[in-house]
């Protein structure tokens, strides 16, 4: 089932790996087209490899954080190579356990530049009338279970999150006029290379966490599949809203 | 700032993609909504000084309108 058409363009960040990968293979997959960015070259032609269209996977080797207050003018240039945007899935982001001891401005700094400034900046650029698509443009982004449940050494990766669930809300109510939707989606433990360096290195495993999540730990495909539908006209009657994806652990 | 960099500027404040001129009459415009008011505003302050008001705008027919409240 084609979902999309190849005229749609999707912008998804943190493509080389984890959700964002998943998400950026099952849209090319059901016909859109994809302007994959990510900071590894390597891992990104292997994305454009393995995906079924690669004449609809458009690889973009970039660092967001490098240039944060020179986001707009690459959105701008993105739109000039690939015209405008139908939406975006942001699904770049770090992890950052620390108990608040440990925390100090350069370590909230990172977190936040690439888990709250730089999609809050990617999105003021694409809802620029010139580079999206208007109505049914739709824009999902990946916060975090954390962002609503809260867990010790997490104060600044839950405080990233949260602010990236609220402010998608305001901001689709300052858009809906448009016809445009945002949408976050939550998820709990899902097995990517963050939460595998992150089990590491505080010994939680899918065992140990088994009567939290009754199903254990999700797959990165498990969250794909919920935000190509958020991006999808399947989902027009849905904006503003922070789902949790969590096996029903947290109800 | 010349007319030409004012004209510029609200391309941008407006998000348009119209090409603007002094006489371009304001509600012509799919742009002009109440977000794009509040961003008009916002730039007259921090570009001009110009504390405005919406009960202005409903006065303002034209970009030569607010081109005047900026004082061009």
């Amino acid at each position: 089932m084609m979902l999309f058409s190849s005229d749609q363009f999707y912008i998804v960040t943190g493509a080389s790996s984890g959700i964002g990968e998943q998400t950026a293979l099952l849209l090319n997959e059901l016909g859109a087209s994809v302007v994959a960015i990510a900071r590894n070259k390597v891992r990104l032609e292997h994305l454009k490899q393995k995906c079924k269209y690669p004449e609809n996977m458009y690889i973009e080797v970039k660092d967001l954080t490098s240039e944060i207050t020179e986001i707009s003018s690459f959105i701008k240039s993105l739109c000039k190579k690939f015209g405008k945007f139908s939406g975006m899935a942001y699904c770049a982001g770090v992890s950052c356990v620390k108990p608040l001891q440990l925390v100090d401005y350069g370590v909230m700094q990172d977190a936040f530049n690439i888990n709250y400034f730089v999609p809050m900046l990617m999105t003021k650029a694409l809802l620029d009338r010139r580079n999206n698509k208007g109505n049914g443009t739709s824009l999902v982004f990946v916060s975090s279970l954390d962002a609503q449940i809260c867990t010790r050494g997490q104060s600044v990766y839950s405080g990233t999150k949260a602010a990236l669930s609220a402010s998608v809300k305001a901001i689709s109510k300052e858009v809906s006029g448009a016809g445009i939707r945002l949408n976050s989606v939550l998820p709990s433990m899902i097995k990517t290379q963050m939460t595998e360096d992150y089990s590491k290195l505080y010994n939680v495993s899918e065992e140990l966490q088994k009567d939290k999540y009754p199903w254990g730990w999700g797959e990165p495909l498990d969250v794909a599949n919920l935000i190509v539908f958020l991006l999808s006209d399947k989902s027009k009657f849905i904006s503003g809203q922070n789902y949790i994806i969590d096996s029903g652990g947290v109800i | 700032m010349t007319i030409n960099e004012f004209l510029n500027e609200m391309v941008d404040v407006l998000q348009t993609e119209e090409d603007l001129n002094m006489d371009t009459v304001l509600s012509s415009l799919a742009e002009w909504d109440s977000l794009s008011i509040m961003a008009t505003m916002a730039f007259l302050e921090k570009n001009f000084n110009v504390k405005t008001t919406m009960k202005d705008f409903r006065e303002m027919k034209t970009i030569g309108d607010i081109a005047s409240k900026a004082g061009l």
